[in-house]
C-alpha cells in the first residue's frame, strides 16, 4: 500500500533571486511529478520541516518546478540559507488548481500582491501556452516597495504579449520609480474587461485579497466569477490533520482556490 | 443477514483464553479510581486472567488503537518499503455503541477522505487521487470488535441525547449482551461471522425466547438511561448545527473558555477528534515524519509563517471545537461529531462541559427569539 506522508526527493538545481526577501528554487524532482496549475505542494527540508507552497512554474514542464518562496518562517530562513544541489522533499500535488475550462473565452483579471505573483505565475504561463482560448490577460500586481516586484524582467516580457495588458504599481516608491504609487486597489479603475464575460483570479495577503474582493464586489464581478487563493495552515495536504479549516471546507482539499461564492458565508475568512 | 447465538459465561472465558493464543486481545480491566464509579482501560492481560464486563465504555477512546499519540509515519530518500507488514491481529473487547458511532468519524477521515458539497463547489480537472491512509487502514482490517451492551452510565453519559443507543447496531463484527448465566452473542459482520465459524463448539443459537428477553433487558435500560438524560434538557442531534452557527457571535465562547488551561485534553480522549501534527526529524542519519495527535485549543494550531493566526484566542478555539464537531461534520458527514461519551467532561481541569456550553447557546438563542 501506498504512503501517503512520504515525500520523493527533489535537488535544487538553481536558486534566483527575486527580491530581497523572495527566491525561486528551482528543482528538478528524481521521480515523475506533475501538478496543475494551483494545485500545491509540501515542501520538505528533511529532517527540518515542511511547509506549502503552490509552484510558480509552468506545469507542462515536466521535469522541472519552481518555487517562489518568501523568507518569513522557519522554514523559509533556512531555505533561503540553502545552497544549490541539496536534497528537499516533495509531497502532492494537493487540492483542486485554477479551473482553467471556465475560463475559456473569457476576460480574466489577474490581481497579484507581493510573492501571491508566483502561483499567477503559474497560470499566466499556462493560460499564454494556449491563449487562443481566452480572450484577454489583464495583470494588476502590486508590491510594497519597486525592489519588491518580483520576476522584475519577466513582467515587461508579459507586457509585449498579444491579448495581454499589464499595470503594476507599489504602495511606496523610491527615487528611480516612475510607476504607480498606491496600494493594488488603486490600479483597479477603467479596467479593459467586459464584465459580462469576466472572471477575476486574486493571490496575495489575506488583507489585499479581502480589499481587492470587495473593489471587484462593487465592479461588478459576480462572487462566483471571483477565484481567491486561500493559503492557510496546510500541513498534510489530505484532508486529514485539520489545521486547514475554512467553515465546512479544507483549504487543502478544497482549495486552495475557492471561489468567492463559496466563501462569502463563512465567519472570518480573512484573520 | 446475520445470526444471533447464546454462549455460556464460562465458555466465554476459555474462548478469551483461546483467541489470545492466536490474536493480541485487548479487554477492559478494572482501573484504580477514586472516584465513586469505576473506570475501565483496555488492556492485553497476560495469561490466566479471566474476562471482566465492563458496565460502560473505557477511559481510553477507540482510536488509540488506530492512530497513536506519537508515530513515524514514514522515513524518506530511503528505498521505499510497502506497507504491508501484517500488524498482529488484534481482538478488542468491551467496544461500546459510543465508541463505535464515533468511529465512523476516525473511518470517514483516514479511510474515505472529505466528501463536499459538489452543488457549490468548483468543478476540477486532474484526478481525484485516492488519500486513504495506509497505517490506519491495516490496523482496521487486522481489528475485531467484539463489542457489548451498556448495563449501567457514568453522570457525564449523554449518548440519547444524540439519538445514539447504549448497545450498537451495526458498526461491530460481534456484539455480547448479557443473559441469565451467559451472553447473546449478536453476528454485525463476516468477520464476527468467521470468527464465529472457526469456534462453533461454544455458540448455540439463539432461542426466540431469549431474544425476547434481550430486547426486554434493553428496553428497561434505556428508560433507565432515560431518567438520568432527559431531566437535563440537552440539545438536540436535529438542533445543533443550527445552535452553534446562529450563536457565533454569542459570549457563551467567552465565558466557558475563562476556565480553559490549554491543555487539550477535551480533544486528545474525544473518540471523534482527529487532527494531527507531522513534524520532521532526524534520528540515526534517516529524515522522518512523526505524527502526534493535534489539539485545536493549543494556541499554534492554526498559525501560518509571518504569524498570523486565525485562531489567536482563546475563545476563537474554543468556539472552532464546536464548529468543528456541530457544524463541519454535520455538513460533510452528516452527523455531528459527538457521541455522547462525556470523555472531555471528564478530563477537563476546568470543567468544561459540552452539554452545559450547548445548553448556554440554546438558552441565549431562545432569549432572542
Amino acid at each position: 500500500m501506498k504512503n501517503i506522508y512520504r515525500p520523493i526527493e527533489a535537488t535544487i538545481e538553481d536558486i534566483i533571486i527575486e527580491t530581497p526577501t523572495i527566491k525561486t528554487f528551482v528543482l528538478r524532482p528524481k521521480e515523475d511529478f506533475f501538478f496543475n496549475t494551483g494545485q500545491f505542494i509540501e515542501l520538505t527540508l528533511p529532517g527540518i520541516g515542511e511547509a506549502p507552497f503552490t509552484p510558480s512554474s509552468d506545469p507542462s514542464l515536466k521535469d522541472k518546478i519552481d518555487v517562489t518562496i518568501m523568507n518569513v518562517g522557519r522554514v523559509t530562513a533556512l531555505l533561503h540559507a540553502s545552497s544549490k544541489n541539496i536534497s528537499l522533499g516533495i509531497r502532492g500535488p494537493y487540492g483542486k488548481g485554477y479551473p482553467l475550462d471556465r475560463f475559456a473565452g473569457k476576460d480574466i483579471l489577474i490581481v497579484g500582491g507581493g510573492v501571491g505573483l508566483a502561483p499567477l505565475r503559474s497560470l499566466l504561463f499556462s493560460l499564454f501556452s494556449e491563449m487562443d482560448k481566452y480572450n484577454k490577460v489583464v495583470l494588476r500586481y502590486g508590491a510594497r516597495t519597486p525592489q519588491d516586484l518580483a520576476y522584475k524582467d519577466a513582467l515587461p516580457e508579459w507586457a509585449k504579449k498579444k491579448k495581454v495588458d499589464v499595470v503594476t504599481t507599489v504602495d511606496v516608491g523610491d527615487a528611480t520609480w516612475k510607476g504607480n504609487v498606491g496600494l493594488v486597489t488603486t490600479i483597479l479603475k477603467d479596467l479593459p474587461v467586459n464584465l459580462k464575460k469576466a472572471v477575476s483570479v486574486v493571490c496575495g495577503p489575506p488583507i489585499m485579497m479581502k480589499f481587492v474582493t470587495l473593489k471587484l464586489l462593487d465592479l461588478g464581478f459576480r462572487p462566483q466569477d471571483i477565484y481567491l487563493s486561500m493559503e492557510k495552515n496546510m500541513s498534510c495536504g489530505l484532508g486529514k490533520c485539520g489545521h486547514c479549516r475554512i467553515g465546512k471546507y479544507y483549504a487543502c482539499k478544497d482549495g486552495p482556490v475557492f471561489t468567492y461564492e463559496q466563501l462569502k458565508d463563512i465567519h472570518d475568512i480573512w484573520d | 443477514m446475520y445470526n444471533i447465538y447464546y454462549i455460556e459465561s464460562k465458555s466465554l472465558n476459555t474462548l478469551y483464553h483461546q483467541l489470545k493464543k492466536k490474536y493480541k486481545v485487548f479487554s477492559p480491566v478494572i482501573k484504580e479510581s477514586d472516584t465513586k464509579k469505576i473506570d475501565y482501560n483496555y488492556q492485553n492481560l497476560s495469561e490466566g486472567q479471566s474476562l471482566i464486563y465492563n458496565a460502560y465504555r473505557a477511559v481510553e477512546p477507540l482510536k488509540s488503537f488506530f492512530t497513536y499519540p506519537y508515530e513515524k509515519v514514514t522515513d524518506y530518500f530511503t528505498p521505499e518499503k510497502n506497507i504491508t507488514e501484517l500488524k498482529d491481529k488484534t481482538i478488542i473487547f468491551g467496544v461500546k455503541s459510543c465508541d463505535i458511532s464515533a468511529h465512523k468519524v476516525q473511518d470517514f477521515v483516514f479511510l474515505e477522505g472529505i466528501e463536499i458539497d459538489t452543488s457549490t463547489s468548483l468543478e476540477y480537472h486532474g484526478e481525484r487521487s485516492r488519500t486513504i491512509d495506509s497505517w490506519y487502514r491495516l490496523r482496521r482490517e487486522n481489528t475485531i470488535f467484539i463489542s457489548s451492551d451498556c448495563t449501567d452510565f457514568k453522570e457525564v453519559c449523554h449518548c440519547l441525547s444524540w439519538d445514539i443507543l447504549p448497545y450498537p447496531t451495526e458498526g461491530f463484527d460481534l456484539n455480547l449482551s448479557p443473559l441469565n448465566d451467559g451472553y447473546l452473542v449478536e453476528v454485525g459482520s463476516k468477520k464476527g461471522e468467521e470468527l464465529i465459524g472457526a469456534h462453533k463448539e461454544y455458540f448455540i443459537p439463539a432461542k426466540d425466547v431469549q431474544i425476547f428477553a434481550r430486547k426486554h433487558k434493553r428496553e428497561s435500560f434505556i428508560e433507565h438511561l432515560k431518567r438520568h438524560v432527559l431531566p437535563q434538557n440537552l440539545v438536540s442531534k436535529d438542533s445543533v448545527q443550527r445552535l452553534v452557527k446562529e450563536g457565533y457571535n454569542l459570549d457563551t465562547w467567552k465565558q466557558f473558555m475563562l476556565p480553559c488551561v490549554e491543555c487539550g485534553g477535551c480533544n486528545l480522549i474525544c473518540d471523534t477528534c482527529h487532527c494531527f501534527l507531522l513534524a520532521d526529524l532526524k534520528e540515526d542519519n534517516i529524515n522522518k515524519k512523526v505524527r502526534l495527535w493535534d489539539s485545536c485549543q493549543y494556541a499554534n494550531f492554526t498559525r501560518v509563517a509571518g504569524g498570523a493566526n486565525p485562531l489567536k484566542t482563546r475563545t476563537q478555539r474554543l468556539r472552532n471545537r464546536f464548529m468543528k464537531k456541530f457544524d463541519f461534520f454535520v455538513d460533510n458527514l452528516d452527523m455531528p461529531a459527538c457521541c455522547g461519551c462525556g470523555r472531555c467532561i471528564e478530563v477537563c481541569p476546568g470543567k468544561i462541559d459540552i452539554r452545559e456550553v450547548l445548553k448556554d447557546l440554546a438558552k441565549k438563542l431562545n432569549l432572542k427569539q
